[in-house]
């Protein structure tokens, strides 16, 4: 008697598990006849905005239904890549910029967009962020972040100081500033990716602009070209107008130093905007998007794709997803992302209601130069980026000199290259 | 009767069926990534899934090659470091507050749950809340040493190479510091008190008492611990990661292997995954930490014997 109770509870405890595990694996058709797409995005804070943009998309078309999974931005990469390994994934998903869509494209789990209309609504270089090595487009941009240089209106019309326009004007007015007692800029030194982007925002007029950026694509200089040292001899020069003991403060530091008004500027992405704005809503904010090159009446803006959207190939709902991608490639699509996020749509013609989102949009478009570092050097594990901005620090602490600086950042882009070229060949063995 | 003895057996049996969840539990989350992660290092990524066997070479390049042998040996170094900081900022301070406490003073039920209470707390909030406590200029350690005349001693504490990793490895300590004291204080509880009776009347001063009875008394608790410890100091990852974030910041300078691996192995934000080479470092942190434990065990047992 007292066994068969035992064996009685065993099963019903085992059985209760087995259940449980099982759940998990049959959902997906619902039991409607419009088709469900599962959406995966790392973008938990957008989720209200992009159920908006998605009740747009179904209202046009009622037999398509799309589900919104965000995840957590810093865990999304392994979740992707478990998911498109295990095929369980879902049918439309966020990719990475330039290397992560890359990768990617190059194993084969997304489906060619060349053919999706609307691809022409996007500058060409646009769409080079979600390209495979084969040249083919994966990806429908979403946004662009643009890096700026942040500037208290109110300090500088306190001393009498106009927006810098070019770097020189940048120092004079720091100069200003710091015999003023006013701390000049604010960096978050110990996030290295922020020093990269202060790389990003301040030199782009030191190294040369896009000439350099196409010498590099095409081969003919690399990191210890002569005019990546004068980028980091501007990178030195800005040393002495930063907050003190920068390389101790974080992202959120160094934003809080410049929203209680302790530094007259701040250099971080259009993203921060709201951030900004939220934290003190009194703060009279500019932005200076960028530098004049010698000659040129537009600043040059330094802009990047961040994220974009693919179709994950073998999914049963092709037709509709590529639907989606078309939505999203319209001119519609890039208003409504633009008006509920405040971010800049990478779509063209898309115009903002936000001033100074207004201004940055205008700026890009008029005249823009890629993230070097990201764009260029995302390659590798650890990648370029990583190593040149961890060595900025390095610098920045006395560590390594520039010199050694560029050697090394050099030296792992060639590992990255010969990596990438490796892995390729793996691929197609593969296949 | 026989009858009888049978479905005793079978009811004996049938216990074994209850641990078939925990042990499915355990194959699944335990062994299973153990031996694959064993697997992992020996075979080539593509970025995403296994290529091809390659033998040791993921091991050769971690320790010949550019940048990956300076970012090991650098992790190393500081893994050690925080081994040893740990024993003293840690093991030796508990275990004199375990003996304060154990000593005939008032409120220890106090003292013992205060020193105990940061356990409680998550690593994240820890992490944060110290960040703000080291900040340079708003925060609350600068701010106290200029008060009290000690300007000389404020330092940019999580933005210097030379501060940062001490810095962390201070912040895990004082969270840490109530469990070691608790077991400590354990072990000094199950000594007999007629042992100290006993002493004190031979003429045993203080001292001799500490170092002749308490100490080699408390014996398998100081092993416990420092084998924790190394153990600790060797898988630390969620107070750096916290405060200094994957790459060990500022510089490398508080670089551990834990980061390191998880670096290699997850990739981070804009880099790629190179998951045959993190598992690599795994292997290898499981092979240090595995022999250095057991030497520990080793050294522990035979100062047993001689006794």
């Amino acid at each position: 008697m007292k066994e068969k109770l035992l064996l009685g509870i065993f099963f019903i405890l085992f059985s209760g598990i087995a259940a449980g595990c099982g759940n998990g694996g049959g959902s997906g058709n619902s039991s409607e006849d419009a088709v469900e797409l599962e959406m995966y995005s790392w973008r938990t804070e957008d989720r209200s905005a992009y159920e908006e943009i998605i009740a747009a998309f179904e209202e046009e078309n009622p037999d398509i239904k799309i589900k919104f999974n965000p995840f957590e931005a810093t865990e999304y990469n392994t979740i992707l890549t478990n998911a498109l390994v295990s095929g369980t994934g879902p049918d439309i998903v966020q990719l990475r910029p330039y290397t992560g869509a890359r990768t990617i494209a190059d194993n084969g789990y997304l489906v060619a967009l060349d053919d999706i209309e609307g691809l022409d609504n996007f500058d060409e270089t646009y769409l080079e962020a979600a390209q495979g090595s084969d040249g083919n487009t994966y990806g429908i941009p979403l946004s662009l972040n643009i890096g700026l240089i942040y500037y208290n209106i109110d300090i500088f019309n306190e001393y009498g100081l106009e927006p810098p326009e070019t770097w020189d004007d940048f120092i004079a007015v720091s100069q200003e500033l710091k015999n003023n007692g006013v701390t000049p800029l604010s960096v978050g030194g110990r996030e290295a990716w922020l020093l990269s982007m202060l790389h990003g925002v301040i030199t782009p007029t030191a190294y040369g602009g896009n000439d350099f950026v196409e010498d590099i694509t095409e081969g003919e200089a690399d990191l210890t070209d002569p005019r990546m040292m004068e980028s980091l001899d501007r990178m030195e020069e800005l040393t002495e107008y930063i907050a003190d003991d920068f390389m101790a403060l974080d992202d959120a530091d160094s934003t809080a130093l410049f929203y209680t008004e302790e530094a007259a500027m701040y250099v971080n992405g259009d993203f921060q905007l709201e951030v900004l704005e939220n934290s003190n809503p009194d703060l009279s904010i500019g932005v200076i998007p960028g530098f004049k090159e010698e000659g040129s009446d537009d600043p040059l803006v330094m802009n990047w794709v961040d994220g974009s959207y693919g179709v994950v190939e073998g999914t049963e709902h092709e037709e509709e997803a590529l639907k989606f991608m078309e939505f999203m490639a319209s001119p519609e699509f890039g208003q409504l992302f633009t008006d509920n996020l405040t971010r800049v749509s990478a779509v063209e013609g898309v115009t903002a209601s936000h001033d100074i989102v207004k201004q940055i949009m205008e700026a890009s478009e008029a005249n823009s130069t890629p993230y070097l570092m990201l764009v260029e050097y995302g390659l590798g594990s650890p990648s370029t980026k990583g190593i040149f901005e961890d060595g900025l620090q390095g610098m920045y602490l006395g560590e390594i000199t520039k010199e050694e600086l560029l050697e090394q950042s050099q030296e792992n882009a060639e590992r990255a290259a010969e990596e990438g070229v490796e892995e390729l060949e793996m691929i197609e063995e593969d296949e | 009767m026989a009858k009888n003895k049978r479905k005793n057996r079978y009811k004996k049996h049938l216990v074994h069926l209850f641990i078939l969840p925990a042990a499915l539990i355990y194959g699944v989350f335990q062994l299973y990534p153990l031996i694959s992660a064993a697997l992992n290092s020996f075979y080539s990524f593509n970025g995403f899934e296994r290529v091809d066997f390659i033998g040791f070479q993921n091991f050769i390049t971690l320790f010949t090659e550019k940048p990956y042998k300076d970012f090991f040996l650098n992790a190393f170094s500081h893994n050690w470091i925080y081994f040893f900081v740990t024993v003293i900022t840690q093991l030796i301070i508990s275990l004199i507050l375990a003996l304060i406490i154990h000593s005939k003073i008032k409120g220890k039920e106090f003292f013992k749950s205060m020193f105990f209470l940061p356990k409680l707390l998550s690593v994240i909030v820890i992490g944060f809340l110290f960040s703000l406590i080291l900040n340079p200029t708003r925060g609350a350690l600068n701010t106290l040493l200029e008060a009290i005349g000690l300007e000389a001693f404020t330092r940019p504490w999580l933005g210097d190479m030379s501060t940062a990793l001490l810095s962390v490895i201070f912040v895990d300590s004082w969270a840490s510091i109530g469990f070691s004291m608790l077991i400590f204080l354990a072990g000094l509880q199950a000594i007999d008190k007629e042992i100290f009776e006993a002493a004190r009347i031979d003429g045993a001063n203080s001292f001799t008492v500490l170092f002749k009875i308490t100490l080699p008394m408390i014996g398998p608790a100081l092993m416990i611990m420092t084998v924790l410890t190394f153990i600790g100091s060797f898988e630390t990852f969620e107070y750096v990661f916290a405060m200094q974030g994957s790459s060990g910041g500022p510089y490398y300078s508080t670089d551990v292997l834990t980061t390191f691996f998880y670096r290699l192995a997850f990739g981070t934000v804009d880099g790629g995954q190179a998951i045959g080479l993190g598992s690599a470092v795994a292997v290898v942190l499981f092979i240090i930490i595995g022999m250095a434990t057991s030497l520990i065990l080793f050294v522990f047992k035979r100062k047993d014997f001689e006794r």
